[in-house]
């Protein structure tokens, strides 16, 4: 004990995400063009965010970074209280493959592949066993509902089947959080609404959700929605929270979660606030 | 991503695109058959080059008559008319001289037998001929120091002369024959060397130089002496001492120039070889050539896969792929395509190379040399091909790529 005097408090959890002052800058030429031009937000674990905004707001450079698919041209990114710019390409293809799920708005599903084969392909970057590997993604996409399905070809799907199938694949490696950018944009309006639905569900067993969308729906129903305009988050408010199971999102404990390796938090788990690596089970995980 | 995962990767990949896939293949299958093949004749073609020297007598060196320069025009060599019996008698007085044959040449001899006729070149000779020629007899028997001594109408049939003739080696045996309308018997027919072209040893007719000189050219001029060293490591030795010696003999002034000339068949085989290497080096080369228009294609190919799913490369790479794992799914790829175009070409190569010979007239066979090469040269052309499509598809910036249309 180093100081007994000093009761212990509650530790900090460190915010999923937090972004302060970010910009991205695009050279065009002679000049440039500030697609962000900074932004500051929060977003904690088991939140349902909607970030709306037109187009070419920014809102889909801010959801690559956020993704770690791109990088900020200045003002710290922090990940699970890690700051990105520390990290090297493939500490984020890493972080990529075990905390974050995209869901796209052309499902950028690899044809050739059958649905199981695509559900997997996360997992063999994670180096996960075949064997293992079949069984995880039957799971997620029994979980989808197309467990039926697992051997067709993408080609053999509809578009509400193909982003379900999509969204089994951001599923399969239990992320931290789910980054669907525009997911109903390619759907007619039942499988719309199908795929809104199991988003829906999904975070309310606890999965934090970030979308961007023009769907007044899922905008509607997200806890909080952060509008994009012109590069700037304009706007931040709290739309009409209604959730399925009445939790509220910023209190982890308050739904069960989908089971993520040692990111179960609550008021009895001493969690550091400077590993919040560690806690998403990344913390000394080398790259295989 | 393991190797092995890789593999499945590439393998999948593959099957998809069968045909396109199948005609990469061709690429390299071309090349590595055609490497195995043609290495395979040239080394057929420098082995039965090799043989045919060798088979023209052992530790050979040929004593040539110079060339006659008549008004300031040089003739060919053998034109001078400065070797004689006499010299080769010398010569084989020598240290280090096993035998020697001196070599009268007559050349378009109509040969006789019955209403049967060819035309062929005759030898006047004497019996050390056979040995320093390396000629066995395979009927009868060669001349003898008595024909040659008096000078007899006998003569030795080679056997390709026997088969022109229309008769049988056991046949023509005592058999009297006209050369050039001149009466000989023949005495024995010698087994064929298995020579072709122009200078062909089995079409020929050995008679006594005594009978020779008197009833054909009687100039008494040779136009080679056939030479057999005791010792082969000799050679420059004996070579010098034939110098001194025809020098000498032919009283050629200090300034004049040999009158004479001499190779040595290691001489003949090292001009040969050389020549051979050269032939066998170009097909190589023509070969290499196949295989680098193979690798170019893969290439080609791979281009145009990395460039037909940039939005997959961007998808893995949103998935968790990282720069190495693109890589080796799209190297693995293409070094499957080079291995199986290898090793169908190779089994193809073996097949071919003896027909591929036949039809040049080699007897050629597949090397483990020429194999072991096509086979790793495949592999590099390969991974060079594939490398640099693989490190473009591993750079895409996944964000550009997601956006690919």
């Amino acid at each position: 004990m180093a100081d007994p005097t000093v009761v212990p408090t509650a530790p900090v959890q460190p915010p999923l995400i937090e972004g302060r002052g970010l910009t991205r800058v695009y050279p065009m030429g002679d000049s440039e063009v500030a697609a962000l031009r900074g932004v500051d937000f929060r977003i904690e674990l088991g939140e349902n965010v909607a970030i709306i905004g037109p187009s070419g707001s920014g809102k889909s450079t801010l959801l690559h970074i956020l993704g770690l698919l791109d990088r900020q041209t200045s003002g710290p990114y922090l990940f699970a209280g890690v700051d990105t710019d520390t990290l090297d390409d493939d500490r984020l293809a890493l972080l990529r493959n075990r905390a974050i799920g995209f869901i796209f708005q052309s499902f950028n599903l690899v044809s050739g592949e059958s649905a199981l084969e695509n559900v997997a392909s996360p997992l063999v970057y994670a180096g996960v066993k075949r064997k293992e590997r079949v069984e995880r993604a039957e799971e997620a996409l029994a979980r989808v509902g197309l467990a039926d399905r697992a051997h067709h070809d993408p080609s053999q799907l509809s578009g509400g089947q193909r982003q379900r199938v999509a969204i089994a694949r951001a599923l399969v490696t239990r992320p931290a959080v789910i980054l669907a950018d525009e997911p109903t944009g390619n759907l007619d309006s039942r499988s719309s609404a199908d795929v809104f639905t199991l988003l829906q569900q999904l975070q309310a067993e606890g999965l934090t959700l970030v979308t961007i969308t023009h769907d007044q729906r899922i905008a509607d129903r997200a806890a909080r929605i952060l509008r994009v305009e012109d590069g700037l988050l304009v706007e931040e408010g709290a739309a009409a929270p209604t959730y399925l199971d009445g939790g509220h999102p910023l209190d982890p404990t308050a739904a069960p979660g989908y089971p993520r390796p040692g990111a179960a938090v609550g008021p009895d788990v001493v969690v550091p606030p400077v590993s919040g690596l560690a806690a998403l089970g990344l913390g000394e995980q080398d790259a295989t | 991503m393991s190797y092995l995962e890789a593999l499945r990767l590439a393998l999948r990949r593959l099957r998809t695109n069968l045909l396109r896939t199948a005609l990469t293949t061709l690429g390299v299958i071309i090349g590595v058959a055609s490497l195995v093949a043609l290495t395979g004749v040239g080394e057929g073609t420098q082995a039965a080059i090799t043989n045919q020297i060798a088979g023209l007598g052992t530790n050979l060196l040929s004593v040539n008559a110079g060339a006659s320069t008549i008004g300031g025009v040089r003739g060919a060599a053998g034109s001078a008319s400065t070797l004689t019996v006499a010299d080769a008698t010398a010569i084989g007085q020598l240290d280090g001289v096993q035998a020697v044959a001196p070599e009268m040449s007559v050349s378009n001899v109509v040969v006789v037998n019955g209403r049967s006729n060819t035309t062929t070149s005759m030898t006047g000779t004497t019996p050390a001929e056979a040995t320093v020629r390396n000629y066995q007899v395979q009927t009868g028997s060669f001349l003898t120091d008595l024909d040659v001594e008096k000078g007899l109408r006998v003569a030795v049939l080679g056997p390709t002369t026997v088969t022109s003739l229309n008769t049988t080696p056991a046949a023509i045996i005592g058999q009297t024959i006209t050369l050039n309308g001149i009466p000989f018997t023949v005495i024995g027919v010698t087994q064929p060397k298995g020579g072709s072209g122009f200078v062909n040893p089995d079409d020929t007719v050995f008679a006594p130089i005594t009978a020779v000189q008197s009833r054909f050219t009687g100039a008494g001029a040779l136009r080679t002496v056939g030479v057999s060293l005791t010792d082969p490591t000799q050679l420059a030795y004996v070579e010098s001492e034939i110098t001194s010696l025809l020098r000498f003999r032919h009283q050629l002034a200090t300034s004049a120039s040999d009158d004479f000339s001499m190779i040595s068949q290691d001489q003949l085989l090292t001009v040969a070889s050389t020549t051979t290497a050269t032939i066998r080096n170009f097909l190589v080369g023509i070969a290499a050539i196949a295989l680098v228009v193979g690798g170019i294609g893969i290439a080609n190919t791979m281009l145009v896969s990395v460039r037909e799913r940039v939005r997959e490369i961007g998808t893995r790479k949103a998935i968790g792929a990282r720069r190495r794992d693109i890589t080796r799914q799209f190297l693995v790829e293409a070094v499957i395509v080079t291995l199986g175009g290898a090793v169908v070409g190779v089994l193809i190569g073996i097949a071919i190379t003896g027909p591929v010979g036949a039809t040049v007239g080699v007897p050629a066979s597949p090397t483990l040399y020429g194999i072991t090469l096509a086979f790793f040269s495949a592999l590099i052309v390969g991974v060079l091909a594939g490398w640099w499509p693989a490190r473009q598809a591993s750079r895409l910036d996944p964000v550009e790529a997601l956006r690919y249309e």
